[in-house]
């Protein structure tokens, strides 16, 4: 066989390679073109019902969504918070390497990173914490919670990288640091089990909605600092990797 | 937003994924098969003029909380688990010297 067969042979090859994975992607548009309709019908609105009566009641947590997180399945949470840890810690040990320390000082060489950015990182670099840690402690009566508040102090934290290029950071200690705020939220989690008998909910036996808020208080603080020690360090990991 | 359209992002997905010879170019492949996951719940408890769930009195027409609250326990796991298969990326272009599948499955069959 010559070689212009071949190719040819090969181009016929390709061809019917994407034409049964555009047919199988078409047949699967058309499943869920057939059975859509089925969705709308299974879905039941008696959950949602139920939380918009009896959330705050049962949480005292005006936003629903932190009522969820925090009360009805708080034990699913404890347990993201526990992947987010274990997903850390691999990290650390793939990137595991002879250079314990390092900046991001050849970052700032290689990008040359204008002036006028760090200029205003400074500016902004407070104004992010301040808003991180409002979404955080406003959690429970307004948008926001301990991830997405935790989310935005790790990026702040991560610009005061390039305002001060030298700083260098232990991450085994931050894992540290993070390892012993899960344990903190699992106790937390835990002090119902002597006030009310059952665990994972709100520890508080008092009507007084502010006192139930301290719970909710605590808990989205804990969570947002171990969320964003947890980015911090896959931060510096990736900065640990540079070359 | 017509579920539809949901379904059309994981199928984006899935053929890049099938398709796609790069292995950074997968991880960003199964990162949009997870939005359109995170879109497709999202839409479930949709619905036209309805007010972000927080409780006040008198408030009736609100968007279903629980699939919010389970998406968030996506967001977070998806985004460390890519930072997870990067990371592996990186160990394996240290190791290969290219990122290409080829070369992976080619050198790494060897060993």
């Amino acid at each position: 066989m010559t070689a212009s067969k071949l190719s040819v042979l090969r181009m016929v090859i390709l061809v019917i390679k994407h034409g049964v994975l555009l047919g199988l992607m078409l047949f699967l548009f058309g499943v869920f073109y057939v059975s859509i309709e089925d969705l709308n019908v299974l879905y039941e609105t008696f959950a949602k019902n139920y939380y918009l009566n009896n959330g705050f009641e049962d949480t005292y947590a005006r936003n629903l969504v932190t009522a969820i997180y925090l009360d009805y399945r708080l034990f699913d949470s404890i347990f993201e918070a526990g992947i987010l840890l274990i997903a850390v810690s691999g990290i650390m040990w793939i990137s595991k390497h002879d250079i314990e320390k390092h900046n991001v000082h050849f970052m700032l060489d290689k990008f040359k990173t204008p002036d006028l950015f760090v200029m205003f990182a400074r500016i902004v670099y407070p104004l992010m914490l301040v808003f991180g840690f409002y979404v955080v402690v406003n959690g429970h009566i307004s948008p926001g919670g301990g991830f997405q508040g935790g989310a935005i102090i790790a990026t702040a934290i991560l610009i005061l990288y390039y305002i001060d290029p030298n700083k260098e950071t232990d991450s085994t200690f931050i894992v540290s640091i993070e390892k012993g705020v899960f344990l903190l939220i699992i106790a937390f989690a835990m002090v119902s089990i002597f006030t009310k008998g059952t665990m994972f909910t709100n520890p508080f036996t008092s009507t007084n909605a502010d006192v139930q808020s301290i719970y909710l208080i605590v808990m989205n603080v804990l969570i947002g600092v171990k969320v964003a020690l947890g980015l911090w360090t896959i931060f510096t990991a990736f900065l640990r990797e540079g070359r | 937003m017509n579920p539809l359209l949901t379904f059309v992002v994981i199928l984006i997905g899935l053929y890049g994924l099938s398709t796609s010879k790069n292995i950074i170019k997968s991880v960003f492949c199964v990162t949009i098969t997870e939005a359109g996951v995170i879109l497709l719940f999202l839409n479930l408890g949709n619905f036209e003029g309805g007010s972000v769930p927080i409780f006040l009195e008198g408030l009736s027409e609100i968007v279903d909380p629980l699939p919010q609250a389970l998406m968030i326990t996506t967001i977070v796991i998806g985004s460390t688990v890519t930072a997870l298969a990067l990371m592996l990326c990186i160990k394996i272009f240290h190791h290969f010297g290219s990122v290409e599948w080829e070369v992976v499955l080619r050198d790494g069959g060897d060993e």
